[in-house]
């Protein structure tokens, strides 16, 4: 970790991990698209973090903007089935 | 052993179970169920500090998931 | 403890409040602003984890992602622009 950055304290990284393991548990439980993809907005929260916390902010910036046109692609095939 | 380490072992293997067996088995949660173990390989790569593989996965990542969507609608319109 | 690890905390500790609601809601539509909350609290984390010019910006392109999505999600659910008669 470079200088003059504070460390990130334990209690962030612990926060983190739970929205990880509780955004991933929530996505496999599931059964119905539009909850699924909501579980995994948590999850991408709790990944986000751990990017900017490690110094690489330009992929972060990359990573925050193409993630939710992922999300955008899936509720193209998302719309059709549901009434 | 970093906590990055951890958890994106943790969601890969996750995710390729809950990819490999979904719960009602249709294409969409399959689908759905690929991108946690999509995240989990991004941050392994994050643990290891690669910035370019980091920079080119998140790229292709959405690509990949417009072509299965793409792929999912052709399937549909033919029935 | 520095003021800006207690709000770091602060920010932290309402993720985490907003992600048990939102797993504990069985409405679809009532998670919705829940994951608004959630996406509030991670975008002040980014902000204020690292002191760094570009975390600001940062911050901002997670909101505005973020955003997007939640948004993309509540219009879809409640009928898309696809139900035109």
């Amino acid at each position: 970790m470079q200088e003059g950055s504070i460390a990130v304290n334990e209690m962030v990284t612990v926060s983190c991990g739970a929205l990880i393991v509780i955004g991933t548990i929530l996505t496999i439980k599931e059964s119905d698209p539009f909850r699924k993809l909501i579980s995994l907005g948590i999850m991408i929260g709790g990944v986000m973090p751990f990017i900017v916390d490690r110094g690489l902010l330009d992929v972060a910036i990359a990573v925050a903007l193409i993630a939710p046109l992922s999300t955008l692609f899936t509720l193209m095939i998302c719309g059709r089935g549901e009434p | 052993m970093n906590p990055e380490f951890i958890l994106g072992a943790f969601l890969l293997l996750a995710g390729t179970v809950a990819a490999a067996f979904p719960r009602p088995r249709t294409y969409l949660n399959r689908l759905i169920n690929l991108e946690i173990s999509s995240w989990g390989l991004l941050l392994l790569m994050l643990s290891y500090n690669e910035a370019l593989a980091l920079l080119t996965f998140g790229g292709v990542s959405a690509l990949t998931v417009y072509i299965f969507v793409r792929v999912l609608q052709k399937k549909e319109a033919a029935g | 403890m520095t003021p800006q690890e207690a709000a770091v905390m602060v920010c932290a500790a309402i993720a985490v409040y907003a992600a048990i609601r939102v797993a504990l809601e069985p409405d679809t539509l009532r998670k919705l602003p829940f994951l608004n909350v959630l996406s509030f609290a991670i975008t002040g984390v980014i902000a204020l984890v690292l002191p760094h010019p570009l975390g600001i910006v940062a911050a901002a392109a997670y909101f505005v992602g973020s955003t997007l999505e939640s948004n993309a999600i509540a219009s879809t659910y409640a009928g898309g622009l696809d139900r035109r008669e």
